[in-house]
């Protein structure tokens, strides 16, 4: 076993419509274990609905796992807090605030830092994700892909040791991806922020990956490891899309969730 | 020249009658404005006719003019206004009331599963309870005087708005309050920092609404058991068989209420700027 790891998932079992294992339930996890080293970025890739949301919210404390545990830096992971940060698919910036507002609510909760610190944190995180020129508006007069970069704003700022998303790009368009995608990846370097994104979408799991955690159709079990990084290296460029060996990794993963989908044909 | 003019114009009103016509079509403010007063002159010019060509006698119909002659000269006397006012009073003292009870418990329903478990069968069925029948009652136990008056209001408004505030609070995506317990938010601060924020703009409309519930109820209250108040005052008129004056105190009250509605609205719109 693995010492020392940043998150260890142990074992987790879940099972929807009862509190224990046995019983009538649907089983959606079926004992996955893994583990994450500080900064790594991992993405849960499956076919949808396979339980793979559901174990992400589990690693945040927003479920509960039927079995198993989950830790975080050494502790046991009991409910969500400000050390898991979370994005989400559906827009969940606040539309009775600005942009600015939104960013600077993340840091409302914090009492390591003072006010002074709290709008120095907010400015900063409002240039970090390119959205200098829009502090001022309200979230319902912008794109859904700045939506989406003040969802992500608004996480940071109030410094989760973890990042959580759950296919935060999954309803923008595909040029408004590609760019978020790289934007994402600069952030998280910069950051040196461990983090999980959800995605069934096979390119952008590729892309983002440090380590592409494949799961099976439901109940979720690991299918495979990829360890992206090991053949692509951490640096990812738009031309990391067009090389050999990106094109080799999409094809072997691709080919993997068309058997869990049951699309192999 | 003069014929293309024409054409453009005859060209233009079937754009106008197509667009009046089609299903969910779409027209200009102005031509709604025109539309709706319109349809107020002709209301009331089906009305003259009928008392001029004594179809309905003047006792039993006044004029317009009549009626709004009636509601101007009441406005200059001190006792009308005095009825007025303590309508007013009534109405807004049981709303205020009705709106500091729903509005906490309607959020705690939403937030704690026991609370809504406890109170949404009692609330429903109290709700489907017609509140003229409740008056007798309420005058049981609270008499002529400013108790039961509060009391059929807050009857007939307090466990609709309740219901509608839990409604609205449980309408928030899920994802907000996750969000909040994500960024380190406790319950409470959820509740005050996410929950009322996101759910103020149906809130207020809601309440708007209910505001005018509370005259349906005042009057039936008044004109039961009560020595003063619009409904009383409409109430002793028809005694007297007095038309223009029942007539002018109903105009009264239509006017109070489409007067505190749009001074909501305007409120609503400058407030919620984002929406």
């Amino acid at each position: 076993m693995k010492q020392n790891c940043f998150v260890d998932v142990r074992d987790v079992y879940k099972d929807f419509g009862s509190d224990g294992p046995a019983g009538g339930a649907i089983r959606v996890i079926d004992g996955v274990s893994m583990t994450i080293d500080e900064g790594e970025f991992i993405v849960y890739l499956g076919p949808s609905g396979c339980g793979k949301t559901t174990l992400m919210r589990i690693v945040g404390g927003l479920e509960t796992a039927s079995a198993g545990e989950v830790s975080l830096a050494g502790e046991i992971v009991t409910g969500p807090d400000r050390r898991k940060g979370m994005v989400f698919q559906a827009y969940t910036s606040f539309p009775w605030l600005t942009v600015l507002e939104n960013i600077r609510f993340g840091t409302r909760y914090r009492d390591d830092i003072g006010k002074k610190e709290k709008d120095d944190i907010a400015r900063h995180y409002l240039e970090l994700v390119g959205l200098k020129d829009y502090g001022d508006f309200y979230v319902n007069r912008i794109s859904g892909g700045m939506r989406q970069r003040v969802a992500i704003a608004r996480t940071l700022a109030a410094a989760p040791e973890i990042l959580l998303m759950d296919e935060p790009f999954g309803a923008l368009d595909a040029q408004t991806r590609d760019f978020l995608q790289e934007q994402l990846l600069r952030i998280c370097r910069l950051e040196r922020k461990a983090a999980i994104f959800v995605t069934h979408d096979v390119e952008e799991a590729v892309f983002l990956a440090d380590r592409v955690i494949m799961f099976s159709a439901r109940p979720a079990t690991i299918v495979e490891e990829i360890h992206v990084t090991n053949e692509l290296g951490k640096e990812r460029t738009e031309e990391t899309k067009e090389s050999e060996v990106f094109f080799h990794l999409r094809n072997h993963v691709r080919d993997l969730m068309r058997k869990q989908s049951g699309l192999k044909g | 020249m003069a014929i293309s003019s024409t054409s453009s114009k005859t060209s233009r009103r079937a754009k106008l009658a197509a667009a009046l016509l089609s299903y969910r079509g779409r027209t200009e403010p102005r031509t709604d404005l025109i539309l709706g007063l319109a349809a107020f002159i002709i209301f009331l010019g089906i009305w003259y006719v009928i008392v001029l060509t004594g179809l309905v006698s003047a006792r039993f119909l006044p004029l317009p003019g009549d009626v709004i002659g009636t509601l101007f000269r009441l406005l200059g006397e001190a006792s009308f206004l005095n009825d007025v006012w303590i309508s007013v009073a009534r109405v807004w003292g049981a709303f205020f009331l009705s709106a500091v009870m729903a509005v906490p418990i309607g959020i705690w329903m939403s937030s704690y599963r026991i609370v809504g478990s406890l109170l949404e069968p009692v609330i429903d069925f109290i709700r489907y309870l017609p509140v003229p029948a409740l008056v007798p009652l309420l005058i049981i136990w609270f008499g002529i005087g400013e108790g039961s008056k509060i009391a059929v209001l807050w009857m007939g408004t307090f466990f609709q708005l309740v219901l509608l505030v839990a409604d609205d609070a449980k309408r928030i995506p899920r994802e907000f309050i996750e969000t909040g317990y994500t960024l380190g938010a406790k319950p409470s601060q959820i509740t005050k920092h996410i929950v009322l924020p996101a759910m103020l703009p149906s809130l207020v409309d809601n309440l708007r609404i209910t505001l005018g519930w509370c005259w349906t109820w005042i009057i039936v209250a008044e004109i039961v058991a009560a020595n003063s108040g619009i409904g009383h005052y409409i109430w002793s008129m028809r005694r007297f068989l007095k038309t223009p004056e029942v007539m002018a105190g109903i105009l009264a009250i239509g006017i109070i209420g489409l007067l505190t509605d749009q001074a909501i609205r305007v409120w609503h719109r400058r407030h919620f700027k984002y929406l």
